[in-house]
């Protein structure tokens, strides 16, 4: 059978690389005895992969992984992994797919980022529309072509703004690799476009990984 | 502390997860209710630091068996040293985050003679002072152990006590007596210290000097502490503390898998080696021992591989059974074995092919030289037909990429050696090419011979830097096609040899090369050769002394009263079997040659199935 599993990140573990995330979950499937199905071929590896990379500095409240396994009850999954687990991380929802459901990195398309501050002294929703008005925002990539100027806009779908007490809240909604990779660096480039400094940052992390379906956002398990 | 670090400071390194901390199966004890305090410093960066066993032995030891609380800090990559003096954050354990002047005790591994730059930065970096006499009664006390404390000399200006041995053995002990003389003042928690065997208080020594530079005595100053410092050894290897429940890093480290020591010491004797000599005698662990903590191990980590660890893994009594019982357990599991050294014979091949079943990777042998005169010299009892035939086993089950290792500069090498070197080499590699269907890969890798303590070299010249640059222009000079030839370099070999068998007045050296920004001197892109000749034209001091002379037998060495119960007169013969190219066999074969450690420490040489 093969699952779909969503888990968080704590912000104790937001340093932690790709890589390390990979091993990670690999080593905690075989603490918790997880029945997980082997490649084939010379070098066999779990068969289990990841959805979109969490960007090193950045922790997540909804990240997925999917795993190929003997049959064993998803209950049964969650308490074994969850039991296994390193504090900060914790399984909150899996579902049983099919075999040959597209992959995570194919089908997940968007995803948001909070930016929590302390209080700037600037017009955020105004800031937050001027963005959106723009034609085009420009940055300089951050992905392998370094020196390539890249448009952001058609990749930024929602900027949100919300006030409270003594923070202000920012919630930017992207596209992820289809049709545009929006990287998480290149949004606080835009910040400092705009004037909002890294100095005012508190904290950011990822909320949830989407599947885009025209206008309509699903979650991974929702929408297979 | 952590939140500014989180916040702040990690996200502007590299490799923030050095410094994070947190790891599974990490231990933070709480700091109140624990007796002594004390840090586990690696005075090199965090991931080869958490690669290392006696670590995460002495961790285990310390958090579970005692009252006692031990933490972990490791040198600072410089991005981050940098950040650290310009924000002002001290160097602080990964457990609690403390700075490690809070501490009771800081206790620095010692494995490698150029990682004392480090020591004295992470000194510095914690906002201890470096030289002993110099600290005060609120500072930790700044011990050290590990191999280079066997000639502790060298660093005695730094260091408060030096634990010499196996410090399973010895640090609880050591802990206990701090505790229960708490209260009282330094200069005399260090005299009872003193006195627990193992335990080496450099400052209650005096050292005098000959004109000409050797030692005329060294002796205690004080009534109760030993002339002599015996270190410290497990008896019962089997029944030893290992940890069942490492701590498991969340980026990749140098050896990043399970460990199972499966002997400690070895009895090979070659003549070089200075583990050979200071981890006297084999003792090893019954393969049912084995299997239960490899399991413990396996379920607590997590990791997809175990590595059977120790000096000469090949000649563990019980590694085949060991082998296929692991290889049966957890093979469908995708979980592997791996074996860290391989002897150069056929059975080493076939045991290589059992636990490789599927990945063929580099193929690693180490005949040391390059001709049998030499070997029979070095006594690394290895022949020709050995190798070759390790080699047709390798290249005819499917390993296509050989690295050999090799010595330059041991005693008595010549032209005929070197050429003995590259003769083998193109053996191996026509051997390659006659069995292997592919091209094959050959590399050889020429390390500097440097003559340590307490082995039969100790009485040898090193190569100086000029010799040891002509050997290798002529080797270079002599390209095989396709075997790629790699050199250690012969500057840092140098400081290495200056260390191994140097004395107290090279602190000032040490002291003055740190000032001038030397550190990880290990890393190639750190080593600042230039900046140690300066600090030792600063003492007036000449490296030369330590390293190109001769020494003759009468003189004293800085590390003679330091007993590793092996005993100079077995040194003595076996230094001159050495210059008439005699080689001595493995004394589990022939029986005992007296070395002297098993009476000597009430040990046996402990095997534990027929081979």
């Amino acid at each position: 059978m093969r699952l779909r599993a969503e888990y968080s990140v704590g912000p104790d573990l937001k340093f932690l690389a790709n890589l390390d995330m990979m091993h990670l979950m690999e080593r905690t499937l075989r603490r918790a005895g997880i029945p997980y199905l082997l490649s084939e071929g010379f070098n066999p590896h779990i068969k289990m992969s990841m959805g979109t990379i969490l960007p090193v500095g950045v922790w997540g409240q909804k990240e997925y992984f999917d795993l190929e396994l003997n049959h064993m009850p998803m209950v049964d999954f969650m308490t074994a992994m969850n039991k296994a687990l390193p504090p900060g991380m914790h399984i909150r929802h899996c579902c049983e797919i099919p075999l040959l459901a597209p992959s995570l990195m194919k089908v997940i398309n968007a995803a948001d980022y909070i930016f929590m501050m302390q209080p700037t002294g600037l017009d955020l929703e105004n800031i937050a529309a001027q963005i959106l008005g723009q034609e085009k925002v420009m940055v300089q990539s951050k992905g392998k072509n370094k020196l390539k100027q890249k448009d952001l806009r058609p990749g930024l779908y929602d900027i949100k703004v919300e006030s409270q007490d003594e923070m202000e809240i920012i919630m930017v909604r992207v596209s992820v690799n289809e049709p545009l990779n929006v990287r998480f660096d290149e949004i606080l480039d835009v910040f400092v476009q705009v004037g909002i400094d890294k100095k005012y940052m508190l904290d950011f992390w990822r909320r949830g990984n989407y599947i885009k379906k025209g206008e309509k956002y699903y979650s991974p398990l929702e929408k297979v | 502390m952590k939140d500014r670090l989180f916040k702040d400071i990690l996200p502007r390194v590299s490799k923030p997860a050095r410094y994070a901390g947190g790891e599974l199966n990490m231990i933070k004890k709480d700091w109140e209710q624990s007796q002594m305090k004390m840090v586990f410093a690696f005075p090199d960066v965090y991931e080869i630091g958490m690669s290392h066993l006696g670590g995460k032995i002495l961790y285990g030891v310390v958090n579970e068996k005692s009252e006692h609380l031990m933490e972990r800090a490791f040198a600072p990559w410089p991005d981050m040293e940098e950040l650290m003096r310009e924000e002002g954050i001290p160097l602080y354990s990964l457990e609690s985050f403390t700075p490690l002047n809070r501490f009771d005790v800081i206790g620095f591994s010692m494995q490698y003679e150029l990682s004392i730059s480090n020591v004295l930065n992470m000194l510095d970096l914690g906002g201890i002072p470096l030289w002993s006499e110099e600290r005060q009664e609120s500072d930790p006390i700044v011990i050290a152990g590990g191999p280079v404390v066997f000639n502790p000399e060298p660093f005695a200006g730094f260091f408060d006590a030096f634990l010499v041995g196996e410090g399973e053995e010895l640090i609880l002990e050591f802990l206990d007596c701090l505790e229960q003389n708490q209260g009282l003042d330094r200069k005399t928690r260090l005299l009872k210290v003193a006195a627990i065997e193992g335990v080496y208080v450099p400052a209650l020594y005096l050292v005098e000097y000959k004109a000409d530079g050797t030692i005329q005595a060294m002796r205690p100053q004080y009534p109760g502490v030993p002339d002599r410092v015996r270190k410290r050894l497990v008896q019962d290897f089997d029944a030893a503390y290992f940890p069942d429940a490492p701590i498991v890093p969340y980026m990749e480290i140098v050896h990043d898998r399970a460990v199972l020591e499966v002997m400690r010491g070895c009895q090979r004797a070659c003549r070089f080696c200075h583990a050979g000599t200071v981890y006297r005698p084999v003792r090893e662990k019954s393969v049912e021992t084995l299997k239960r903590q490899a399991q413990s191990q396996l379920q607590n980590t997590g990791y997809d591989e175990i590595s059977l660890a120790s000096l000469s893994t090949l000649d563990y009594s019980g590694v085949n059974r060991l082998v296929k019982d692991l290889v049966k357990t957890y093979g469908d599991q995708g979980i592997g074995v791996a074996l860290p050294s391989l002897r150069v014979d056929a059975f080493s091949i076939d045991l290589a092919n059992e636990v490789q079943k599927v990945r063929k990777t580099t193929l690693t042998l180490a005949p040391e030289a390059g001709t049998q005169r030499l070997r029979d010299v070095i006594n690394k009892n290895v022949s020709e037909d050995d190798l070759y035939r390790a080699v047709e086993a390798a290249f005819g089950s499917g390993w296509n990429s050989v690295k050999l290792y090799f010595m330059l500069g041991l005693p008595t090498e010549e032209e005929a050696d070197l050429d003995g070197i590259l003769d083998l080499l193109a053996k191996v590699k026509s051997i390659g090419n006659r069995l292997s269907r592919r091209s094959v890969e050959l590399r050889a890798s020429m390390a500097c011979f440097v003559p340590k303590a307490h082995t039969p070299f100790q009485w040898k010249a090193q190569n100086s830097i000029v010799e040891l640059e002509e050997k290798r222009r002529y080797l270079q000079g002599r390209k095989i096609r396709n075997v790629k030839l790699s050199f250690h370099d012969s500057q840092t070999s140098m400081l290495e040899g200056v260390m191994a068998r140097g004395d107290r007045r090279l602190a000032q050296v040490i002291h003055k090369a740190w000032e001038r920004g030397c550190k990880f001197d290990g890393w190639s892109e750190y080593f600042k050769f230039e900046q140690w000749m300066e600090a030792f034209a600063d003492c007036h001091i000449e490296p030369e002394f330590y390293t190109v002379r001769e020494r003759p037998y009468n003189e004293i060495f800085p590390w003679d009263f330091i007993d590793t119960g092996v005993s100079k007169a077995y040194l003595y013969k076996e230094n001159e079997m050495a210059s008439i190219a005699m080689s001595t066999p493995d004394c589990r074969q022939v029986g005992c040659l007296e070395c002297g450690i098993c009476p000597d420490f009430g040990v046996y040489l402990d095997q534990k199935e027929e081979a």
